[in-house]
C-alpha cells in the first residue's frame, strides 16, 4: 500500500488532498461563521487558544515527520542500495540525449532484473522519464550537459510491456517529439 | 505634477482605473505605485489571453512553435511584469504610507522603466522565436542558436530584456524599499498608518527585500558576465566558467526559488497588516505577533536552501544528502505556513470579521496559496519528486503560487484603492470577482496537479499524445472562469466612483487607517 502511495503521482495527489481538504473545511467554516454568521468576539479564554495552538503545531510536526521518514524507503537511493546489497548483478543501460532523440545502449529488458540507467545530455537540459504502459510515470531523471558523471538510478521492472520514454525537461521546439521505447519482456524470453 | 501622474493621465482606460488625484497631497506615495499597478494589469491582460490561447492552440492544432511561443510569453508576462510589478506597486505604496516617505526621484522611475522595457524586449524576442520557457532552461538559449531555432541577435535581445527585469527585481525595487524603511526624513503629511519593524506587516517587507538582494546577486554576476560577452565586450572564453550549465542553473534556481519565497514573505506581511483592520470588534490586533513573526522567520530560514528540491532528479550529481536536505527544508516552510494559518484563523475566530470584499479576496487568495503550499511540499519529497518532476504538477504549482499571491495583492489593493485613487469600488462586483476567480484558480490548480499526477508533461505541445487533452480542456474552462472574474474586476475599476460622490464613504476602509 505504501508503495502505491509513494511511487505514483496519484499517491502524491492524495497526500496533497489530505492536507488541503481539512484545511479548507476549517478555513471556510471559521471565515463564513465569523463574518456572515455571528461576528461577535469569541468568549473562549486565551488559554484555550494556546492549547489549540500547541496541539496544531504538534499535529503538523508529527504528520510532516511521519510522511517524510516513511518515504525514505521509496527513495531511488534506497532502491539502489537494496539492489546492490542483494548481490544480484546489475544490468547496465546507458543512454545519451541530444535534441531531440535518445541513443540507448539496450532497449530490451527483462522483468525482475535490476537495471542501472545512466544517462548524459550532449547539448541542453533533457529528461528521461519512463512511462508504464498504463500511462503512469515510473521515474524521471534530469540530464544536465557538462557534468562529469551521468545521472543514474536503479529500477526493477515488474510488468512486461512496451514502456515509453519521454523528455520532461523543455528543450526547444520539438521537445514533445523527443521519445523512445523500452521493451520489457518476461524473464528468460 | 509627477511624471508618473502625467503618464497615467495619458493611458487610455487605465487612467480611468488607476489615475491618481493630483490635488490630494498624497501624489508622492501614490503616483509611481499607481503607474506600476496599471502596467501590471496591462501585462495581466496579455498573460491571460495567452493562457487561454494555449489550450486552444492544441485543440485546433495550430502548431507546436506557436504553442511554445505562447507558453514562454504567458509565463514571462505573468511572473514578472504582472505579478512582481503588482507586488512592487502595492508594497511601495504601503511602505510609503506606513513610514511617511515619498516614492519620488530617479529610483522609482528606473524601477518602472527596467521592468516594463525589459519585459517588452523579452516579449519581442519571444515573438521572434526565442521560446525558452519561463525559467530559460539554460543552456537552451545558446543551443537554440546553434541548431537554428532562433538567431544570435534574438538571443542577445532576450537576454538584455531578462537582465533589465532582473536588475529591477534584485536591486532597484529592494533598494527603494530599504531606503524608505531606514533612510530619509519622515514626513507626517504622508503617514497614513504609522508602523514600525516590530509589526509583522513591516518585518516581512524588509526580510523579503534583503532576500532578493542576497540571493539574487550571484545570478546577477553570472548573467552580467554572460551578457557582456554576448555583446562582444569581453571574449566568451573569459566567461567560460559562467556559461557552464551547472553554474548558471544553480545560480538561477537559488534566486528563482527564493524570489517566490520573498514574494510570499511580502504578501503574507501584507495580509498580517490588512486583516486586523477588518476585525469586527475593532481591536486591530493579530492573535499573536510572536506567532506571526515566528512564521516569517521560519519561512525565511527554511527557504534559503530548500531550492535543492529543483535538482532532486539529477541524482547522483546532486548528492542524496542535499536532495534530502532540500526535502526537509521545503517541509520546514510548511511549518511556517502552519503558523500563518493558525494566526489568521485564530485572529478571525477571536475577534470576528467584517465581510468586506477586499479582505475576503485576500483570504481566498490565502486559500489558494495553501493549496499551492501543499502541492509544493509533496513535490519536494524525494520519493514523489521522481514521479512528478517535469510534469504538469510543477506548472500547476508555479501558476497557483503566482495566482494566489496576486489575488492576495488584489485584496490588499482593494483596501488601498480609495487612498490611491480617491475613488471607491463596488462591493457587489468585488464579491463576484472573488467567487469566480477563486473557483477558477482552485479548479485550474487542481486540474493541473491532477494532470501531473496522471503523467501529463509540462511545457509540452502535444497533450493528445498520452490522452491528456481532457486536462487541457478543463484548464481552458477554469481559465475562462478566471478571465470572467478579471473582466468584472476591470469593470469595477472602470466604474469606480469618487469618494465624495458616495454616501457614507467616510467609513470606507481607508478611513480606518
Amino acid at each position: 500500500m505504501l508503495e502505491s502511495f509513494y511511487l505514483t503521482g496519484w499517491g502524491a495527489f492524495g497526500m496533497m488532498l489530505f492536507m488541503l481538504v481539512p484545511f479548507m473545511a476549517v478555513f471556510f467554516y471559521v471565515v463564513i461563521s465569523k463574518s456572515y454568521g455571528d461576528s461577535s468576539p469569541s468568549k473562549a479564554p486565551q488559554s484555550s487558544f494556546v492549547k489549540m495552538e500547541r496541539a496544531w503545531i504538534g499535529l503538523v510536526i508529527v504528520v510532516f515527520v511521519a510522511v517524510n521518514i516513511a518515504s525514505i524507503d521509496f527513495m531511488p537511493t534506497t532502491a539502489t542500495a537494496k539492489a546492490m546489497a542483494s548481490g544480484e548483478k546489475l544490468t547496465e543501460v546507458s543512454f545519451t540525449a541530444e535534441s531531440w532523440s535518445y541513443d540507448i545502449t539496450e532497449t530490451k529488458i527483462e522483468v525482475g532484473k535490476p537495471i542501472r540507467f545512466s544517462g548524459k545530455s550532449l547539448d541542453t537540459m533533457h529528461g528521461f522519464a519512463v512511462y508504464h504502459p498504463d500511462g503512469k510515470v515510473l521515474f524521471t531523471m534530469m540530464l544536465m550537459p557538462g557534468l562529469e558523471g551521468p545521472t543514474s538510478l536503479v529500477h526493477t521492472f515488474k510488468d512486461a510491456g512496451t514502456y515509453t520514454v519521454r523528455c520532461l525537461e523543455y528543450c526547444g521546439n520539438s521537445h514533445h517529439e523527443m521519445r523512445d521505447e523500452l521493451v520489457v519482456v518476461a524473464a528468460g524470453s | 505634477m509627477l511624471a508618473a501622474t502625467k503618464i497615467l493621465q495619458r493611458l487610455p482606460f487605465f487612467n480611468r482605473m488607476f489615475g491618481v488625484d493630483a490635488e490630494d497631497g498624497l501624489q508622492e506615495i501614490n503616483s509611481w505605485p499607481a503607474l506600476m499597478i496599471a502596467s501590471s494589469f496591462i501585462w495581466l491582460a496579455v498573460a491571460g489571453l495567452l493562457g487561454v490561447a494555449m489550450p486552444l492552440i492544441q485543440r485546433f492544432d495550430l502548431g507546436s512553435e506557436l504553442f511554445y511561443m505562447a507558453l514562454t510569453a504567458h509565463g514571462a508576462a505573468l511572473a514578472f511584469p504582472f505579478s512582481f510589478q503588482l507586488m512592487a506597486g502595492i508594497s511601495l505604496h504601503r511602505a510609503g504610507g506606513c513610514v511617511g516617505k515619498p516614492i519620488t526621484g530617479v529610483l522609482p522611475a528606473l524601477i518602472f522603466i527596467c521592468m516594463n522595457l525589459g519585459a517588452a524586449l523579452l516579449t519581442v524576442a519571444i515573438l521572434l522565436g526565442f521560446s525558452v520557457s519561463l525559467v530559460v532552461m539554460y543552456p537552451l538559449p545558446v543551443v537554440g542558436v546553434a541548431n537554428g531555432q532562433w538567431s544570435f541577435n534574438t538571443l542577445v535581445l532576450g537576454f538584455t530584456g531578462i537582465a533589465l527585469v532582473l536588475t529591477m527585481m534584485i536591486y532597484l525595487y529592494p533598494v527603494q524599499l530599504l531606503k524608505m524603511m531606514f533612510f530619509g526624513k519622515k514626513r507626517e503629511d504622508l503617514i497614513l498608518s504609522e508602523r514600525t519593524l516590530d509589526d509583522p506587516g513591516m518585518l516581512g517587507m524588509v526580510i523579503a527585500a534583503l532576500v532578493l538582494i542576497v540571493m539574487g546577486t550571484p545570478l546577477m554576476i553570472i548573467a552580467s558576465y554572460v551578457l557582456v560577452a554576448l555583446y562582444g565586450i569581453i571574449p566568451l572564453d573569459v566567461v567560460a566558467w559562467a556559461t557552464k550549465p551547472v553554474v548558471f542553473q544553480f545560480a538561477f534556481f537559488t534566486f528563482a526559488h527564493n524570489l517566490m519565497e520573498a514574494m510570499a514573505l511580502m504578501v503574507i506581511s501584507g495580509i498580517y497588516a490588512t486583516l486586523p483592520l477588518y476585525l469586527a470588534d475593532g481591536t486591530r490586533e493579530l492573535y499573536s505577533k510572536r506567532l506571526a513573526n515566528a512564521a516569517l522567520w521560519i519561512l525565511l530560514i527554511t527557504s534559503f536552501s530548500s531550492f535543492f528540491h529543483h535538482f532532486i532528479t539529477l541524482l547522483p550529481n546532486l548528492p542524496a544528502s542535499l536532495a534530502y536536505h532540500g526535502n526537509i527544508m521545503s517541509w520546514g516552510t510548511g511549518i511556517g505556513a502552519a503558523l500563518s494559518i493558525f494566526t489568521i484563523l485564530a485572529t478571525i475566530w477571536k475577534h470576528g470579521l467584517r465581510k468586506e470584499p477586499g479582505i475576503m479576496i485576500a483570504l481566498m487568495g490565502f486559500v489558494i496559496y495553501v493549496m499551492d503550499g501543499a502541492s509544493a511540499l509533496v513535490t519536494s519529497n524525494v520519493a514523489w519528486s521522481f514521479q512528478l518532476h517535469g510534469t504538469m504538477w510543477q506548472s500547476g504549482h508555479t501558476m497557483t503560487v503566482l495566482i494566489a499571491m496576486s489575488m492576495m495583492w488584489i485584496g490588499v489593493l482593494y483596501h488601498h484603492y480609495p487612498v490611491l485613487t480617491g475613488r471607491t469600488l463596488s462591493a457587489k462586483q468585488g464579491n463576484w470577482f472573488m467567487v469566480l476567480f477563486t473557483a477558477g484558480a482552485l479548479g485550474a490548480g487542481l486540474v493541473m496537479l491532477a494532470g501531473g499526477a496522471a503523467g501529463m508533461p509540462r511545457r509540452f505541445a502535444d497533450w493528445a499524445q498520452g490522452g491528456w487533452a481532457v486536462y487541457g480542456d478543463l484548464i481552458l474552462v477554469t481559465g475562462l472562469l478566471m478571465a470572467v472574474g478579471l473582466i468584472i474586476l476591470a469593470a469595477n475599476f472602470m466604474k469606480s466612483r469618487k469618494l465624495d460622490e458616495v454616501p457614507g464613504s467616510a467609513s470606507a476602509p481607508e478611513a480606518a487607517e
